[in-house]
């Protein structure tokens, strides 16, 4: 088995190359040859990222969550699914190149350096704090592709302001449907963060014996949550509308990375595993 | 084949001239009988406000298109149209002049996909006027399948190319549904009325029409089934719109800087679009620079326009491959016409033959014996022909030496004396 999971991480980037190739491809082009063609690649893909990860748990007898080149393959498939998902869902399928290009990046990087690690802690065997991390990748995919959204619906905007006809305005959704499918995004990535924080709140102090609720990281997720909390809010209940929820979008998504990166990376908390 | 035509168009003459040989339906139909008394055996007519076209098949083979050309003057009556003013075809250019107007790129707006339903109502005007035959039904399909194919193979109907599409494919960058949008309209001339109707082809909301005479207003928002509102007061609605567009002949602006940034701060940043198509421009441009307003005149729509239009041209060596492809279909049936006739006598000659053979063992033979043989002379005469059918229809369709098929045409024929017809194996006078 070790050998086919060893094949399918060598295979993994190229497929996810192959597919962010089709979908750039179909932006510049949009030839209605690949119009399906791309769909049926980017499922391929993912049923076989997901194959792959099922593999990996089997084999190393834990979920794919113990290192950082782990939860690499795990963002790239998650931000892939929830894409695909979106597609499937609104039939809109000018932007996935944007958002390929981030699974692309997570895979290369994560079949370059991942390892094989059979001994772990024991705590990252719990299949809690796998729902706990998968649902926090997920949330956080969700916050990207909404800030991908963002950046489209900026540009698109811009273009339409200044008469600019090119290839954005050209390929791109109307700006009312971007600033949907950010809204959604959004929304999304924000109930998975919640579940799983909620999961965090009530099983971690039990597991972690140095559990703390002044933990660095605790907080800056807990700013996250807050930011797109008052972005969500303010489009539901105060009906604001384009540009300005977007911001909060974009906003949302700079903390959360600067977050991610100064309690990762600075701070000490119970948090690291690896 | 001797196909003949002329055609007055946008690239010969004026729009007075155009208009002076435009035929109605009415027209047409009597111009056809006129036609068919000497001039031309098949044929048909096409006339929009762009052309007026002629073509057919000479009634003798002293018919020109000179000829054509005089039966319209005289029918039309018009002095001042002259062989400047027009455009002549032989066989192979009526062809591909005619494969080219259905398909869109002989238009003055390239790509114009009116013009292959206009074509095919002259074609079903033909038919219906007996003035059609083999030939030019033949030729009817080529037309329609080229136009066909062009619209679905290539993209050269594709894209906006007037001001009032190119300002809707604008609108549709930015609302996703404009069934719950509302548009303003103001003015109630010629442009504003295009421009209106064009928002309600496009399933817009609401309509709502200002103009300074409210009859008039009032008669638009009719026609596009929508309301009014008080030329003196339409500033005060703003709000409301999420598309306004412009029109009118006012010397002066009508919407100012601070009307707009009303509007906009009521409506909490959610957008309008402005579409201001007059000259001078009855909205002050300056309104650009506020948030969530997209504000575009005709100058910032032409680009769009001439985008599409030289997109348009990019697919006209697509089309026009399209057009050779059809007219070799053309020409590889065309050659097929003297061989069929000979097949279907040879055919009908060995039936013949197999008929009185048989009839004259009928008797002699029992009934399921009778069937057997039956059977096996279909089957040996099936055979016998086969090479000799297939091969002389290929050698047709193939074009390129039709002496040569009919040669092998006329052997035949000499051979089996086709040009008489056999009755049942022996020859007319009975010989």
């Amino acid at each position: 088995m070790i050998n086919t999971i060893h094949s399918v991480n060598f295979l993994l980037p190229i497929l996810y190359l192959f597919t962010f190739a089709i979908y750039i491809y179909d932006f510049f082009k949009d030839e209605s040859k690949v119009y399906n063609t791309k769909r049926v690649l980017l499922f391929v893909t993912l049923f076989i990222h997901v194959l792959y990860l099922l593999l990996r748990t089997i084999e190393f007898n834990h979920p794919p969550i113990t290192n950082k080149f782990e939860i690499f393959t795990v963002l790239a498939f998650s931000l892939g699914f929830a894409y695909f998902l979106l597609e499937l869902l609104t039939d809109i399928r000018g932007t996935g190149a944007f958002i390929i290009l981030f699974s692309l990046i997570f895979q290369i990087v994560s079949s370059i350096f991942i390892q094989d690690l059979v001994e772990v802690k024991e705590v990252l065997r719990s299949k809690l704090l796998g729902v706990h991390v998968m649902s926090a990748l997920l949330g956080y995919s969700g916050f990207t592709i909404a800030a991908v959204h963002g950046v489209l619906f900026f540009l698109l905007y811009k273009d339409i302001k200044l008469n600019k006809y090119g290839l954005v305005f050209k390929r791109l959704p109307s700006l009312e449907i971007l600033e949907k499918l950010n809204f959604y995004s959004v929304v999304i990535g924000f109930i998975l963060l919640t579940i799983s924080m909620l999961i965090g709140f009530l099983w971690l102090p039990s597991a972690f014996p140095d559990f703390s609720y002044s933990d660095p990281k605790l907080i800056s997720v807990s700013i996250v949550w807050l930011v797109f909390f008052i972005g969500i809010l303010s489009k539901l209940i105060a009906k604001l509308y384009g540009k300005k929820v977007i911001i909060f979008s974009l906003v949302g998504f700079v903390v959360a990375i600067i977050s991610l990166l100064m309690s990762n990376l600075i701070a000490d908390t119970f948090h690291s595993f690896y | 084949m001797n196909l003949i035509g002329i055609s007055i168009n946008y690239r010969t003459s004026p729009i007075e001239l155009r208009e002076a040989v435009n035929l109605s339906f009415d027209e047409q139909k009597k111009f056809i009988s006129a036609l068919k008394n000497n001039i031309l055996k098949e044929g048909f007519v096409i006339s929009t406000c762009n052309r007026t076209e002629i073509f057919g098949i000479p009634a003798t083979s002293n018919v020109s298109t000179a000829d054509l050309y005089e039966e319209l003057k005289k029918f039309r009556n018009v002095e001042n149209l002259n062989k400047n003013n027009i455009e002549e075809y032989d066989s192979h250019s009526s062809l591909k002049h005619i494969a080219k107007v259905a398909s869109g790129i002989d238009s003055l707006i390239i790509g114009d996909s009116q013009i292959l339903s206009q074509c095919k109502e002259s074609f079903r005007l033909s038919v219906d006027e007996n003035f059609s035959n083999t030939i030019t039904r033949k030729i009817f399909d080529i037309a329609a399948r080229v136009g066909k194919r062009a619209i679905r193979e290539t993209l050269i109907s594709q894209g906006a190319v007037t001001v009032s599409y190119a300002a809707i494919q604008v609108v549709e960058k930015i609302f996703a549904n404009l069934e719950k949008k509302e548009a303003l309209v103001i003015g109630a001339g010629e442009t504003s009325e295009l421009a209106a109707i064009h928002l309600k082809s496009r399933n817009i909301g609401k309509i709502t029409i200002t103009n300074r005479t409210i009859e008039k207003a009032g008669q638009l928002a009719k026609k596009v089934s929508g309301e009014t509102v008080n030329f003196e007061e339409f500033t005060d609605h703003l709000y409301k719109f999420d598309v306004i567009l412009s029109a009118t002949g006012s010397k002066n602006l009508l919407v100012t800087f601070d009307d707009i940034k009303k509007a906009i701060s009521k409506r909490r940043g959610t957008p309008i679009f402005i579409m201001d198509i007059a000259i001078p421009r009855d909205i002050d441009p300056s309104v650009k620079k506020i948030d969530n307003v997209f504000y575009n005149d005709i100058d910032s729509l032409n680009v769009i326009v001439d985008q599409n239009l030289n997109k348009r041209k990019d697919e006209i060596p697509r089309v026009e491959q399209i057009i050779s492809e059809e007219v070799d279909n053309f020409y590889n049936w065309h050659n097929t016409l003297g061989v069929v006739p000979t097949i279907k006598s040879l055919r009908s000659f060995f039936e013949e033959i197999e008929h009185d053979e048989l009839e004259k063992i009928k008797n002699k033979v029992t009934e399921e014996d009778y069937i057997k043989l039956e059977d096996m002379a279909k089957r040996l005469i099936g055979r016998i022909l086969h090479n000799p059918t297939i091969k002389l229809r290929k050698l047709a369709e193939k074009g390129d030496n039709i002496d040569n098929a009919n040669q092998h045409t006329s052997t035949l024929k000499y051979l089996f004396d086709l040009d008489n017809k056999p009755l049942n194996g022996k020859k007319k006078n009975g010989k």
